[in-house]
Parts: C-alpha cells; sequence; structure tokens
C-alpha cells in the first residue's frame, strides 16, 4: 500500500498519481498533482473534527462545498455552510480556512474544514470531497511527504517523520488487514482476482495472440468477466448506502395496531410530545418524521410513515391484548413477513415490542411462547427503556456501521473512491476498440482495486499468463 | 544469430525500434537481410504492434561485418578473452578495482579505458542433447572457463541459466504442399525510422508454414523422460520459451504449433520454431517424423539444450557498468537475459556509457518513462531476474506512450545531445518529424465544426449527430474508420500538406487515437521522473552509513543493488516508506547543503564583481 506513496514499481498497479511537483515559489501549477484529502483529527466522536486538503484543487472543492459563496480571506477563519455538491444537501456550519501555497502546511493550496465532530457529519464531509474531480483520500503520510518534498519541514521535523510514516503505515497496514477479514474485505479481494485474472488474458493475448496458439475466446471470456464485475461494482456501491445513513439519519418506523402506544414510544425516544397522544385509537393522523440522536446515530423516527421507507421498523403489541384480532392479524403479516427474509438479502430489520408490560400481572405467565423474540416495555413507567435502547443501539450499528468497530470513515471513503474508480475504468474498457486502450482501462481499474487489497505488480499477471497457457516458441 | 532466424515481435520490436533511434545497428542491418517481414497485432492497437522479420543469416553476417569493418576509426581483433587486466581504482568513483585490458587465450594482451563483456551463453558453457553434456558455449565452440573464474574470484554473485535450440531440417525434405502457409506483409514496413524501404520486394520473399505436434509427439516425450537429463534440471529455464518436453508435461493433450521458417535465401536449412528439445539425436528425427508435412524430414543439426553462468544483474548501474569493477560493462544474456533484441538494447547503452566513461562525461541512462530499454535495465538492476528475462509489452507501465512508431522523438534527441551517437541526419529527421507532429497536432485542435458538418464532410464516419457541439478535427481523427487522408479531403486547407509524407500522416493518426490517455499518462510520467530526479550518492556506504536509520535488511538489500535514485530505491522489494523518507531526508541534507555552498560562491561571484565595477568608478 505504501509504494503507492512512491513511483512504485508496480506503476502497473496505477491508480491516480499523487506526487506533487516541487515548486520554488508561486501557487501551484493546475495539474501537478492530485489534491487529496483526509480527517486529520483523530477518528472517533469528538467535539470538532478537523479535515484537511492538499493540492491545486483545493480552492476549487472549497468553493464547490461552500458555494455561492467566494474563496473566503486567505487564513482567516469564516464561518460557511457546507453542502453535498451532488445533492445540494446541507452537511454543516463548519470554520473555514483557506491557505493558499505556498504559505500553507504542505506548500500547496490547502483548505481545513473545522466540523462537528459526528460520524455523521464527518463521513458527509468526505464524501462530498470525494466527490470533487480531482480530489482522493490521501494515502499513509501524504500530507507529510508533500509537507517534505516542498521544503516545509525542518529537519528537526523530519527527524520524527519516518516514525510518523512507519506508524500511520503500520496503522493502515493494521486497519487494512482488520478490514480485509471482513466481508468487504472478502468481496475485495475476490475483485480483484477476478479482474487481475481477466487482465492477464488480455495481456495474454497482446503479447502472445499472434503467434502462439491462445485457446479460443480468451477475449470473449474476459469480457464477461469485466461485465460481470460491473455489475457487482454497481450493485455493490448503490448498495453502499450505510454512509448515506449516517449522514441523512436511518429511517425507523414504528408500528403496530392502533391503540398498541406507537406515539408514546415515539415520545419516549424523542423525549417531547411529537405525536398527540391519546387513548382513543386511530389519532395520528398527519406524517411526522422526528430527527433524534439515538446511542449516538442519527434516527428520522416516525410512527406514520410506510413501512418501504424503513430501515428498522419497531414493531409494537399490546402485551395485554395480543389474543385480540388485531394483534393476530399484525404478528401474522408484518412480523412473519419481515422476519421472513432472509438476515442477508434483507435490508430491513425489526424488533418486536411488546408494550404496557405495567398491565401484566407480575405473577402471571408471560405474554405467550409462541411469539418470536421480543422486548417487554412499558412507555407508561419507563420499565424496559434500557434494554430497548441497548437493542436499538445493536440493530442501529448495523444498519449503519458502528464506528467503532467498522471501517473507520476515512478507510469508507477511500473504498468508495477506489471502487468507484474501477468501475468507471471497467467502463472505458468497453468502449474501446483499440485492444491496447482496452488494457489500458483494465490497469487502471486494477490499479484501483490493489490499492484496496495490496499486490499488484507486473509479475503477477506474467505467473497467471504462463500458469493459463502455453505460450514461446 | 546463434538461434532463430529472426528478429523483433511483439515488445522485441519496440526494442529495436529504440536501438534504432539511438543509431544502433541491428535494424538497419535487418533492412538489408530480411527475407519475410510482418508486423505481428495489426488488429490490436499501433502502441502494441510487433515489428518482425525472418532474417538470412549469411546476409546479416555479411552484411553486419561489412558495417563494422567500414566504421572509421574502429580496430577490429578477434580471440577469445581468459582474464581481465586490473588496476587500482580511481578514488573519484566506487568501486574496488579498475579494469584495463584484457588477455586472450593466447596470451596476448589489449589495453582499454574500458571494457564491456558480452559474453552470451559461453561463461561455463554447457551443452545437453540426451544424457550427455559437454563444455561448449555453443555448438561447436569453447566455453569461456577463465573468465567466468576471474569473475567469480571478483566477488560477484553467479547464477545459471539454460536455453535451448531447436534441430535445424533439410528443406528439400519437408513436404510443404500439405501445409498451412504464411505470406509476409505488403508493403514491408523496416525497422529502422531512416529506411522507407525494405532491400527486397514483398513478392520476392520467402513464407513461412505452420505445422501442429499430435499426440505421437507426447507420447516420445514421455516415453524417454529418462533419457533427457536437461528437462529434469533445476536451472531456470525461461517459461516462455519452453522446450516441446517442457511443453508436453505442462500442456498435456494438446496441439503444440510448430513454425517452419527459412533460414536464409539460399539455405538449405528449415528452422522449426517451437520445436527446441534435448532429447538424443536419433530420437529427435523419430519424434520430427511423426509430424505432417515432416513425415521424410531429415535432422541436420540436432536440438540441444546449452547451460551457462550469468552475473545478478542488481550488480550493475543503469549504464551498465559493474558496481565492483570500475569502467566494466556487462551487456547481455551475461545478465540474465534473453532474445537478440534485449541484447542489442543493452549493447547499444553499454556502448554509449563506455565511452561516455571514457570522456568523464555523465552517464546516458533511459528511465522507464522514456523506452522499453529503460524498463528492461531497471527491471534488471532493481529487481534481478531468476529466470531468462524477456521483453513484453506487459512490463511496460506507460505502454501507450512508448511506442514503436515515436521512439525517435523519445530517444534520439537525447541520443544525439546527451551521448553524441545518432548521426547528423537521424537527428535533423527526428527533429523535423517531432515538430511536424506537433505543428500537426495542434492544426488538427484548432479546426472545429459542428458534428452535423463533419458528417456531412465525411460520411463514412460514425459521428454522431445527437449533440450540436462543435467537435475538433483531432476528436474526428480518433474515430477508426476515418485517417489524415480523409480528414484532409474535408479540409483540404491546412491539412493536405500532412498526408504528403505518408509516416507523418500515420503518426499522427496514431496520436489522435491515443489522446486522451496520453494526457493522463503524462501526469504519471512526471510524477515519476520527479522520484528519478532524486539521485542517491553513489558512493554511500550503506551498511554503515550513521546519519540515516534503516534497519538491517534494508541495509543489506540497498547495498547489493545500489539505487542510484530515490525512484529506484523504492522499486526495490522489502525497501520500506519510513526507510525511503529516511533516504528521501539524506538526499534532501546533502542538496541543501550543496547548494548553500553554491549560493556562497555565487556570492563571492558577485562582491567580486562588485569590486571592479567600484574600481572602474574610481
Amino acid at each position: 500500500m505504501w509504494r503507492g506513496l512512491w513511483t512504485l514499481a508496480a506503476q502497473a498497479a496505477r491508480g491516480p498519481r499523487r506526487l506533487c511537483t516541487r515548486r520554488s515559489s508561486g501557487a501551484p501549477a493546475p495539474g501537478s498533482g492530485a489534491t487529496i484529502f483526509a480527517l486529520s483529527s483523530g477518528q472517533g466522536r469528538c467535539g470538532i473534527a478537523v479535515i484537511r486538503t492538499s493540492g491545486p484543487a483545493s480552492g476549487h472543492a472549497l468553493r464547490i462545498l461552500t458555494a455561492p459563496r467566494d474563496l473566503p480571506l486567505a487564513r482567516h477563519a469564516s464561518l460557511r455552510l457546507l453542502s453535498d455538491p451532488r445533492s445540494g444537501e446541507p452537511l454543516d456550519r463548519a470554520l473555514v480556512l483557506w491557505f493558499p501555497g505556498p504559505q500553507s502546511f504542505t506548500g500547496e493550496d490547502c483548505v481545513e474544514f473545522h466540523v462537528h465532530g459526528g460520524p455523521a457529519v464527518v463521513s458527509g464531509v468526505l464524501q462530498a470531497l470525494g466527490s470533487v474531480p480531482g480530489l482522493r483520500p490521501a494515502e499513509a503520510g501524504e500530507f507529510t511527504r508533500r509537507a517534505f518534498a516542498n521544503g516545509k519541514l525542518n529537519l528537526t521535523e523530519v527527524e520524527g517523520l519516518a516514525d510518523l510514516i512507519h506508524a500511520e503505515t503500520e496503522a493502515q497496514r493494521r486497519q487494512a488487514l482488520r478490514q480485509l477479514d471482513g466481508e468487504l474485505g472478502h468481496l475485495c479481494r475476490g475483485w480483484a482476482e477476478t479482474l487481475t485474472k481477466a487482465l492477464a488474458h488480455v495481456e495474454a493475448y497482446i503479447d502472445f495472440g499472434e503467434d502462439d496458439n491462445l485457446e479460443e475466446g480468451v477475449l470473449e471470456q474476459a469480457d464477461i468477466e469485466v461485465r460481470a464485475l460491473q455489475v457487482a461494482l454497481g450493485a455493490h456501491l448503490r448498495d453502499a448506502r450505510r454512509g448515506q445513513r449516517l449522514r441523512s439519519g436511518v429511517h425507523v418506523v414504528v408500528t403496530g395496531p392502533p391503540n398498541a402506544g406507537k406515539s408514546s414510544l415515539v415520545n419516549l425516544l424523542s423525549r417531547k410530545p411529537v405525536s398527540i397522544v391519546s387513548p382513543e385509537p386511530g389519532t395520528t393522523r398527519d406524517v411526522l418524521e422526528t430527527p433524534v440522536d439515538l446511542a449516538g446515530f442519527p434516527v428520522l423516527l416516525s410512527d406514520t410513515a410506510g413501512l418501504e421507507q424503513a430501515d428498522l421498523i419497531l414493531a409494537m403489541l399490546d402485551a395485554s391484548d395480543l389474543a385480540s384480532p388485531s394483534s393476530c392479524n399484525f404478528l401474522a403479516t408484518v412480523v412473519a413477513s419481515v422476519g421472513a427474509q432472509s438476515p442477508s438479502d434483507s435490508s430491513q430489520r425489526l424488533l418486536l415490542v411488546l408494550n404496557k408490560s405495567d398491565l401484566l400481572s407480575p405473577e402471571g405467565p408471560g405474554p405467550g411462547p409462541d411469539l418470536p423474540p421480543h422486548l417487554l416495555l412499558s412507555c407508561l413507567t419507563g420499565e424496559g427503556l434500557d434494554g430497548l435502547l441497548e437493542a436499538l443501539r445493536k440493530e442501529l450499528a448495523a444498519v449503519c456501521g458502528d464506528p467503532s468497530t467498522d471501517p473507520p470513515l476515512l478507510t469508507r471513503a477511500r473504498h468508495q473512491h477506489h471502487l468507484q474508480g474501477c468501475l468507471d475504468a471497467l467502463g472505458h474498457y468497453k468502449q474501446s476498440k483499440d485492444l491496447a486502450l482496452a488494457a489500458e482501462a483494465l490497469r487502471v481499474a486494477r490499479g484501483h482495486l490493489t490499492r484496496l487489497t495490496g499486490g499488484g505488480g507486473t509479475e503477477e499477471i506474467l505467473d497467471i499468463i504462463f500458469q493459463d497457457f502455453c505460450v514461446g516458441k | 544469430m546463434s538461434c532463430n532466424p529472426s528478429f523483433g515481435g511483439i515488445g522485441k520490436g519496440h526494442l529495436m525500434r529504440e536501438v534504432d533511434a539511438l543509431d544502433g545497428l541491428c535494424s538497419r542491418i535487418c533492412d538489408q537481410s530480411g527475407v519475410h517481414y510482418k508486423v505481428l497485432n495489426r488488429r490490436k492497437g499501433p502502441a502494441v504492434w510487433g515489428l518482425r522479420a525472418q532474417i538470412d543469416r549469411k546476409l546479416y553476417k555479411q552484411n553486419m561485418q561489412k558495417e563494422i569493418l567500414n566504421t572509421p576509426l574502429l580496430t577490429v581483433q578477434e580471440g577469445a578473452v581468459e582474464d581481465l587486466i586490473l588496476t587500482e581504482p580511481e578514488p573519484e568513483h566506487t568501486g574496488k578495482c579498475r579494469v584495463s585490458g584484457v588477455v586472450l587465450v593466447d596470451g596476448s594482451t589489449v589495453y582499454a579505458e574500458s571494457v564491456i563483456l558480452t559474453t552470451g551463453t559461453f561463461l561455463r558453457g554447457m551443452i545437453v542433447i540426451g544424457l550427455e553434456t559437454h563444455p561448449a558455449g555453443r555448438l561447436g565452440d569453447q566455453p569461456s572457463i577463465g573468465l567466468a573464474q576471474t569473475l567469480e574470484k571478483l566477488g560477484f554473485v553467479v547464477g545459471r541459466l539454460k536455453t535451448g535450440t531447436p534441430p535445424r531440417i533439410a528443406k528439400e525434405s519437408i513436404n510443404f504442399s500439405i501445409l498451412n502457409k504464411h505470406i509476409p506483409d505488403n508493403p514491408s514496413i523496416p525497422f529502422s525510422f531512416t529506411n522507407e524501404t525494405v532491400w527486397i520486394k514483398p513478392e520476392d520473399q520467402l513464407p513461412c508454414y505452420l505445422t501442429h505436434t499430435n499426440p505421437r509427439v507426447d507420447e516420445i516425450v514421455l516415453k524417454n523422460l529418462h533419457l533427457n537429463s536437461h528437462v529434469k534440471e533445476t536451472t531456470r529455464g525461461p517459461r516462455y520459451c519452453p522446450s516441446i518436453e517442457s511443453k508436453v508435461l505442462r500442456f498435456p493433450n494438446r496441439l503444440h504449433q510448430v513454425w517452419l521458417e527459412p533460414e536464409g535465401m539460399d539455405s538449405d536449412l528449415i528452422y522449426p520454431q517451437g520445436l527446441s528439445m534435448t532429447l538424443p539425436a536419433e530420437l529427435q528425427e523419430k519424434m520430427i517424423t511423426c509430424i505432417r508435412g515432416l513425415e521424410k524430414a531429415k535432422v541436420i543439426q540436432p536440438g540441444y539444450g546449452v547451460q551457462y553462468d550469468y552475473l545478478d544483474p542488481r550488480q550493475i548501474t543503469p549504464s551498465l557498468e559493474t558496481h565492483l569493477v570500475q569502467r566494466l560493462f556487462f551487456a547481455g544474456q551475461i545478465n540474465g537475459t534473453t532474445g537478440y533484441e534485449e541484447a542489442a538494447a543493452q549493447g547499444v547503452i553499454a556502448g554509449i556509457n563506455a565511452s561516455l566513461r571514457v570522456s568523464r562525461k555523465p552517464p546516458f541512462v533511459v528511465s522507464r518513462t522514456e523506452g522499453y530499454i529503460g524498463v528492461l535495465i531497471d527491471d534488471l538492476t532493481t529487481l534481478g531476474t531468476s529466470e531468462p528475462y524477456r521483453m513484453f509489452t506487459s512490463r511496460v507501465e506507460f505502454r501507450l506512450s512508448l511506442r514503436p512508431d515515436n521512439a525517435d522523438s523519445r530517444l534520439t534527441l537525447r541520443g544525439y545531445k546527451d551521448a553524441g551517437c545518432v548521426s547528423q541526419q537521424r537527428y535533423e529527421r527526428a527533429c523535423w518529424m517531432k515538430s511536424s507532429l506537433e505543428e500537426g497536432i495542434s492544426v488538427l485542435k484548432s479546426i472545429e465544426f459542428l458534428s452535423s458538418k463533419w458528417k456531412k464532410l465525411i460520411p463514412e464516419a460514425s459521428i454522431s449527430t445527437s449533440r450540436s457541439l462543435p467537435v475538433r478535427a483531432l476528436d474526428v481523427l480518433k474515430y477508426e474508420e476515418v485517417d489524415m487522408d480523409s480528414l484532409a479531403k474535408a479540409v483540404p486547407e491546412p491539412l493536405k500538406k500532412y498526408t504528403k509524407c505518408r509516416e507523418l500522416a500515420e503518426r499522427l493518426k496514431i496520436e489522435a487515437t491515443y489522446e486522451s490517455v496520453l494526457f493522463h499518462q503524462l501526469q504519471e510520467i512526471k510524477g515519476v521522473q520527479q522520484d528519478e530526479a532524486l539521485q542517491l550518492p553513489k558512493d554511500l556506504d550503506y551498511l554503515t552509513i550513521r546519519d540515516v536509520s534503516l534497519s538491517h535488511e534494508v541495509r543489506e538489500k540497498l547495498h547489493f543493488s545500489r539505487p542510484q535514485t530515490i525512484g529506484a530505491a523504492s522499486r526495490i522489494p522489502g525497501v520500506t516508506p519510513a526507510a525511503i523518507i529516511n533516504l528521501l531526508r539524506f538526499v534532501k541534507t546533502t542538496q541543501r547543503r550543496q547548494s548553500a555552498m553554491n549560493e556562497s560562491s555565487k556570492t563571492d561571484q558577485y562582491l567580486c564583481d562588485a569590486d571592479r565595477l567600484q574600481e572602474r568608478e574610481l
């Protein structure tokens, strides 16, 4: 992974280039290198998080995120509303600082975004930056290296630099390992393998196709594999809604038969009356979504919205009224149908909550042995609320990805960046009639994937060629 | 030419173009000696076209000797080299001694300011046929043993490689009439930039024939493995130029191609490409007569294997001078490569640098970003090799930029200015071509019409007219069905003049094809070149140096390969980013110290001038 920092061996494994030019003075020449960004304060929840960019497109990125405003005064803190350039959705009101090069940390144009430290905001800003053309997540130690290359670090500072780079590389390696153990890592490795093989076959066709008897259909096979990979990557990227949920909030819908206490639960969770609560059934009429923070996750809570919009369903029943036709009907339709989906292909989750536990006789039998797993709660007394909150935290973590155990936000932005880059390059493969151009597209695509999985040298390609084909005369 | 009777091919043709761009000989000689010219990969894009030709061995030898013997100021002396003459090292360079000449096998000496060793397969060469082995560099030639011992004694790390050559078959014993005939291209594309045509007309050239092995061939191989020591040996052979035995073993139950290639215009021999083998001689004929068309074939010379010494190429610099012995250069198979073209590429670089070294000029190094030659030498000197190294286009990261068509733009100008190896005439031609291309591209960029107008002008082009945006002529030229001729017909002024030179018109088309990708590639190339510009001091003692904190393992690696730039260091496997940063810091401090010194001397200069000025005023 570190090799990306340098100009590297595996230029074959090329991702976007990222070395900045060394300049003696003046503003960065356009195109002098990619613009990088990174969360430069620590990971995790904190009051203020600092996101930094460095490179020629920094000013452009700042203008785009703070549109329609102009660049702020150089080296002055200014308050700006940041919004996502793609959706226009507001992200945060943040303090921004504009450091035109060379008077900046790295010597290049730099921007600092001081944003509110929640994972949702940080992830939102990182993803917004990633969507600006010419920007990409920084590799380990890249800011420091740029600063160094531009003569911005003095020698005492440089003493610690190697250690720092080492630590960063180590941290990233460990992070990568952790990630690569996970489902995503498994997927990425699989994709990288497919792509490497497809590329090796195209390369074999170029280097040996003419005089040697490669089997028929080498290219067709590569085409098929690339097409399948495009579909898989596309689906993955569309499905990668976790980050988006973290930004815009998880849709939690409270549902149940009339008068099960749905509005009471919404009020309890949001700690302010948002619904009109009445013992009369059917009092709630208008769709209301209440933004609440549940165990650190942004949640849009509603007791009226349709179930199809829900990421998480809180199914409520009156514990004292389980035998009623409306309860039975609800269990048979809603609970059973969501529960029947296998956990892997379902994006919807469901928690069954039995309200009004205060009405059950303390000595009496439980609500019934046939019920699916459930939680007991009394909205009236608050009994069982802690248990519900803990269960909710777990569910939300599963829906959003838990920042404390999942790949950190920055890594996630990096993933998305490279997966999208890979997908774009695969698109070029299809369009290219010239085989050298088509192979180039595959090389770029593979470069993106191997940034995530490691490896990516030419030798791998040659190994596959000689293993799969009897070439040479 | 002691093996295949052909030059060029995919990747190899690129090397020949580059050798020619530096005014190396092999391409020009091939244009005078070929008997079947064919460009491979025609349908796969100009970046990977492979110029190739069957060459008449006898003609090649004659023409090459004529050229060499007629080179002014060049003395040619023939004789086997047995030993090196070594003297005290020059203090300002690294290396434990300096070469000052060679001792021939008859005891006579030849003194030289620098020496290039191109030992081919001769270093402790050993020929293998069946179970028999005997010392020889190639069939009928003595191996070089004394020289191998000298090199080993000097401390060079030596390895062993193997290769092989097929039997030669009598031409009149082959039944060509039942075989698939392949005819050469018309017109022939010459290897050299200085030639517009080759010496022979396409219709006078010789055909090649294709046949295939069959299960009976497999059977003979498998039944006689016990009689075949070359195949069993552990010495590494090439994976891409395998003997028929290893093909049968690794890919059983397949029909393998056998190309029947002419050895020359009036040669009675046919070279069966693909049938390299080391079976006992009598079995070779038995196997060959199983093959279609070869039923009555007579084997004139059996195929055989060769095992030979090579020296780990991480012991040489990118200028091909050894780290250990000053002014000693290695080129070709001694560095672990295979192929005439790979050897020629190193030969031209070693020759240039041996001469520059004597005249105390800076070395001439081709970077990975400039040519296949650079990729070849950088791979060898930073990664080493454990099998005979062959050029492939897949090894080249900037493949779309380093094309056969533009080798002159990449190397001829540098060769003229930095190395002095290029003739005035070639230089002027390359300059003219380069400026014409640049002018042509900018003119093509400047011509803009709406797509609907283009469609009317060039109806055969598949231009989409759905959007009414202005389209540049350069973008129209990107369409497969458009070439400079059709563009010039549509817009005669100012495009007509760019169609007068065929090569220019074709090269403009190629530039247009890759234009969008080349822009990105140029950015990447700049990045690589920055790291290549950060030179590491040549005399750095990695094992003991204190100012740089490096692990023992990294020190060892750097000590062995002695990378010359930060870029090369970063490509050595196992050299960590932390080590690179430390090296970078070292380089920067040294640079800063140096520039501080230069600065102060400049100030002195200025002061002196100021003094003089004052004097005058007084």
